[in-house]
This record gives C-alpha cells, sequence and structure tokens, in this order.
C-alpha cells in the first residue's frame, strides 16, 4: 500500500478495513435472542445533569451493528454529552448505556479497547509528529506489529511527507485527516466522530465525508457520529435520530423521516387566491393545503403538501391557472423539515 | 500487572519525546541553580558558619538542588493542564489504560529528567562545594530523594491542576503553595537554625526529609538521621502517588 500509494483516502480505507480481522471478540448476548448479535450501542433513558443544567434528559437509542448512524441536533442539544457517556468519558446521572452489549459504567475497560473516538475538537500532543502519535496510540492499544500499522495509517492519510513534523505546525485538515487514522488504528468495532467536518473547508469535508463512506461501505465497523449538518447526516447516515434538548425526538432511515412528513410541499403565490385552496385540496395526492399571509407586500401563499411532487405540480398548476400564478416553489422534504415538524421550531433557533 | 507497567512506559516515553524538544526546560533548570549558587552561595561562603559542620555553599548547592527537584515535579502538574488545553487528555483517557499507570508514568519521567538533571548539576558544583557521591548508599539515598520530592510535587501540581483550568491560575497558586514549603525546608539554611515556630512547621514539611536526605547523599550531611528520612521518603512517594492518582481521576470533566 505504502509503495504504490493510495489514490485516495477513501479507497486505501476500504481496502484496508477489507484487510483487517476482528480477532478475539467476546460477544455478549440479549437475554430475549440469544442468537441474536448485540447491538453496537444500546442507550436507555439517560439523563445527564452538570448543576442545574440538564444536558440530557431521558436520551435512549438503539444502533445496529454495522451501520453509519448520525445524531443530528442544533448546537447544545446533548450530543457531545452523549458521545462522552457512550465513550466512558463521562458517567451518566441516570439511565445506562452498552456498547456491544457490555456496560459502560461498570465493564469500561472492556468497552475503551473496543471502540475509537474522533473528537470534536483536537485531542492529539501538538509537540508529537504524526508518527510519534500514531506510535504512542498503538503502544496505548497494546498492538503488535506497530510499524506496519502507523505506516498504513501515515499512507491512508497521505501525511507521509509531513509525518517527522510536530503536529503544532499541521493545518485543520490535516489534523482531522490524522485524528481519523488515529482513531481506526486499533481497528475498534465502534467508530464514533463527534462532529467530524466541524470548522472545515469544502475540500477536506469532501475528503472525510469519502473516507466515511468507504467505512459505511465496507460495514466491519459500526459509526456513529453527531453532527448539526442536515446535509452531512443525509449525506453519510443509514439511520438518524433527531436530538432537541436532550432527547431524541425521532429515529429512522432520513428517507423514512422525510416520507413520514407526508410528501413535497409546494407553494404557490396567486393573484387572486380566492377559492384556490379547496380546488387544490380536491386534486389526487394532496393531503394538506395551508394558507400562510405574505409578509410586507408580498402575496398570500399556499402551503400545499403533496405525494411525489413534481409529477403532480402540473396538475396543480393547471388547476390554479384562473386565479393567476405569481410565484411557484417546490420544496423536497429534508432532515430540516423533519426537525421542524418534530420539535415546532426551526434548527437554528434551537440552539442555546 | 504488566499491561500496568507497559502503559507507564508509555506514558513515560511520550514525557521523554516531549522533554527531549523543550530546550527552555533544560536551560532554565540548568541556568537557575548555577546562578543561584554562583551568586549567593559563592558571596554568603565567607560570611556564614553553619551549625551543621557543611560550609554554605555546599549547603546552598545541594538546597538548590533540590529547588530543582520540586519544581520540576510542579512541572509535571502544569503538564496536565497543558494536555488538557491541547485536547490530547481526552486521547489518553478514552484509551484502554488505567489512570493510575497514566499517573505512575509522569511521575516517572519527571524523575528521570531530575535525576539527570541533579547528576550534571552535582557534577558542575563537585570542585567548588564538596559534593561527590560515598558510594552506593549515598547513591540510594539522591534517587530515594528525588524520587519522593517528586512524586509529592507531582502529586500537588495534579492536586492542583485538576481543579484549575488556567495556567496563570495554576502559576499563582502553586507559587503560594510552594514557596513557603521551600523555605522552611532547610534548603536555604538548616532546619536547626530556624526559631521554634517555624521549626515545628518544618518538621511537618515533606520536603525538609527530601532535602536532607539528598544533602546526605551528595556531601554526607544531614541534620535528620538518614535511616529516618528514607523510610518516610519511601512511604512519601507511595502516598504522594495515590494521592495523584485519586486526584487525577476523581474529579469528572466535561470532556
Amino acid at each position: 500500500m505504502i509503495a504504490g500509494g493510495p489514490a485516495t483516502l477513501a479507497q486505501a480505507l476500504g481496502r484496508r478495513r477489507r484487510a483487517l480481522r476482528c480477532a478475539g471478540v467476546t460477544q455478549s448476548f440479549d437475554a430475549g435472542d440469544p442468537t441474536a448479535p448485540p447491538p453496537a450501542i444500546e442507550a436507555e433513558a439517560l439523563v445527564k445533569r452538570f448543576g442545574d443544567v440538564t444536558a440530557l434528559d431521558g436520551l435512549s437509542l438503539r444502533v445496529a451493528q454495522g451501520i453509519c448512524f448520525g445524531l443530528l441536533g442544533p448546537n447544545g442539544a446533548g450530543k457531545t454529552t452523549a458521545i462522552s457517556i457512550l465513550t466512558t468519558l463521562l458517567r451518566p446521572t441516570a439511565g445506562r448505556a452498552r456498547l456491544l452489549g457490555r456496560d459502560v459504567v461498570a465493564e469500561r475497560a472492556a468497552v475503551r479497547a473496543d471502540l475509537g473516538l474522533v473528537f470534536q475538537e483536537p485531542s492529539l500532543d501538538p509537540e508529537l509528529t504524526a508518527r510519534e502519535q500514531l506510535d504512542l496510540h498503538a503502544r496505548l492499544y497494546h498492538l503488535s506489529d506497530r510499524a506496519r500499522r502507523v505506516g498504513d495509517a501515515l499512507a491512508l492519510s497521505g501525511l507521509e511527507a509531513d509525518s517527522n513534523r510536530p503536529v503544532r505546525g499541521f493545518s485543520g485538515g490535516m489534523k482531522r485527516r490524522l485524528e481519523i487514522v488515529r482513531g481506526l488504528l486499533h481497528a475498534p468495532r465502534v467508530l464514533f466522530l463527534d462532529e467530524p467536518t466541524l470548522g472545515l473547508d469544502v475540500a477536506a469535508r469532501a475528503t472525510i465525508w469519502d473516507a466515511l463512506r468507504a467505512l459505511r461501505r465496507d460495514g466491519r465497523c459500526t459509526l456513529f457520529l453527531t453532527t448539526h449538518s442536515m446535509e452531512e447526516a443525509e449525506a453519510l447516515c443509514d439511520r438518524v435520530a433527531i436530538v432537541d434538548r436532550g432527547r431524541v425526538v425521532v429515529e429512522g432511515t432520513p428517507a423514512a423521516l422525510e416520507a413520514a412528513l407526508g410528501g413535497d410541499v409546494v407553494w404557490l403565490a396567486l393573484e387572486r387566491p380566492e377559492g384556490a385552496a379547496a380546488r387544490l385540496a380536491a386534486l389526487e395526492g394532496v393531503a394538506r393545503v395551508a394558507e400562510e399571509a405574505g409578509r410586507d407586500a408580498s402575496p398570500t401563499r399556499l402551503r400545499v403538501v403533496v405525494a411525489e411532487g413534481p409529477r403532480r405540480l402540473p396538475a396543480l398548476l393547471d388547476a390554479v391557472r384562473a386565479h393567476g400564478v405569481l410565484e411557484v416553489e417546490l420544496q423536497r422534504p429534508t432532515l430540516e423539515h423533519v426537525f421542524l415538524h418534530h420539535t415546532g421550531h426551526v434548527f437554528e433557533d434551537a440552539a442555546r | 500487572m504488566s499491561a500496568f507497567f507497559a502503559d507507564a512506559a508509555t506514558i513515560f516515553r511520550r514525557e521523554w519525546l516531549r522533554y527531549r524538544r523543550d530546550r527552555a526546560y533544560w536551560v532554565g533548570q540548568l541556568v537557575f541553580p548555577v546562578v543561584v549558587v554562583a551568586f549567593i552561595g559563592l558571596g554568603l561562603n565567607r560570611v556564614v558558619t553553619l551549625p551543621t559542620g557543611a560550609s554554605y555553599l555546599a549547603h546552598l548547592a545541594t538546597g538548590v538542588l533540590a529547588l530543582l527537584v520540586g519544581s520540576g515535579g510542579i512541572g509535571g502538574g502544569v503538564t496536565l493542564i497543558q494536555d488538557r488545553a491541547s485536547g490530547f487528555l481526552r486521547a489518553l483517557l478514552v484509551a484502554p489504560v488505567s489512570r493510575a499507570s497514566l499517573v505512575v508514568g509522569k511521575i516517572a519521567a519527571r524523575v528521570a529528567a531530575s535525576l539527570a538533571l541533579v547528576g550534571v548539576l552535582a557534577a558542575l558544583f563537585a570542585p567548588f562545594a564538596g559534593i561527590g557521591l560515598a558510594g552506593p548508599r549515598a547513591l540510594g539515598a539522591v534517587v530515594l530523594a528525588v524520587a519522593g520530592i517528586t512524586a509529592c510535587f507531582v502529586a500537588l501540581g495534579i492536586v492542583l491542576g485538576s481543579r484549575l483550568r488556567s495556567l496563570e491560575s495554576f502559576r499563582l497558586l502553586s507559587a503560594l503553595v510552594t514557596v513557603p514549603l521551600y523555605f522552611l525546608s532547610g534548603i536555604f539554611y538548616p532546619v536547626s537554625t530556624l526559631p521554634a515556630p517555624s521549626r515545628w512547621l518544618a518538621a511537618a514539611n515533606p520536603l525538609t526529609y527530601g532535602v536532607d536526605l539528598l544533602r546526605y547523599g551528595l556531601i554526607g550531611v544531614s541534620e535528620i538521621p538518614p535511616a529516618r528520612s528514607a523510610l518516610l521518603l519511601a512511604l512519601l512517594t507511595l502516598a504522594a502517588t495515590a494521592v495523584a492518582i485519586r486526584a487525577f481521576d476523581a474529579p469528572e470533566r466535561r470532556a
């Protein structure tokens, strides 16, 4: 791998992950179904209070092995606190959590060996070089064949040329790449990533996304990421849980969550809106029609929730042609709408 | 248990990688004792006669080495604050490594660094101050003194460091605590010359025994029976390490 040089971080990760074997894994089983493997992550009514502040307020989760799971929420929703508890860095005030069937408080030593964590903020020793950093990590995880693993990790991070420079001088993207390969160095069965692309430029973000997609395709490692970017959750996650004020408000695949909203939204601004709502409501596929008063001088708009919006849009327009169509807008549902629907407030407002 | 020592060795290694690059640390630690001994020791040497029989120069030179060991130990606490500030501490805390091995590795690295500094400086002062290792007993006394002082001060540094977030408040508070410890320890003048209340405080100061044992090891002069100091320091090393581990482990941080 070093000789050829991986074309991209993502390709290299995919290849490397396929080459890895998870050895010596002891599994504990659910009492209910003795044959089923334990979920990667299980959280039951986690509560965490810091003095008067309640960061988690009964958060429950279940994440199957091998998927990419996203915890989506605004800043301050409790995402980092949740990750800290699941990775044994914090103890919950109440509730319990298990990683691969093992309790994160009672069996934290075993849990730590199974997980990798990529922090939101840098967690590298600025005075050590990239190579020293990885070698140290390999020693902390008691890995054999350190030199090979460190070499492979450097190759796939694309940082070989800078491997003997102290990390102090690295750019944000370089540091994040190093953190990710460090998180993978010991082949964890669950990799946690706290806001993996926060503060990165578009190119660096794309590199990280490709790498995470490769890991997800490989399916050997469960990915658990937090993000406040709807786009990121949609791009990477098999399932997402939306958190708001310390609890999960809804959980599912992004597509299912969006579909549950009842369809697409067509906004219509009409010259003469009287009677148009009733006419639209009678059309096939239309779930709801609501009038929304325009702000300032802009005209009243109709909000039409309709299944298969792109296909039905022509029929909608035909039905209201006589009312004088001023503007049309078709919105496909996004996680942003899912969030709004379930919490009753828009995403940005939720940030405390 | 073997994992424990392997982990402590890993931390030791990492601390040394850092020290090696930290030129300011070595220069500062080497220059300060030389300046004190040259300007104060040489000056007062002719004026002061000590009841212990040692020359003032020898007394101060050995005392300053103990001071250096103590401040090196406090520096161990500073590295904890630095590790937290850089975020590296979290990477250590999430690794399958016991907190105890992290603390032991940190203390051991400081002990090694301080022993190296004491060795170099003792050799430098030897011609002027009559310093010389009398034998394995003396060497044992030096090692035990350095280990005991370091463990106590690293523990102090970690106790302070795990509660304070900024380096500024750490520096201020650690100076507030350590300066009285230094003055009441026999570093600058023999404890037996202190007035009564100060003498009692000095007797309760762990550093007093470390200073005395270090002095015994380097110039063969002591105010306290060396065996008593040695036993006390051995116990102190263990107790201080335990305190440091507890202080490091106990506080729950928002990671």
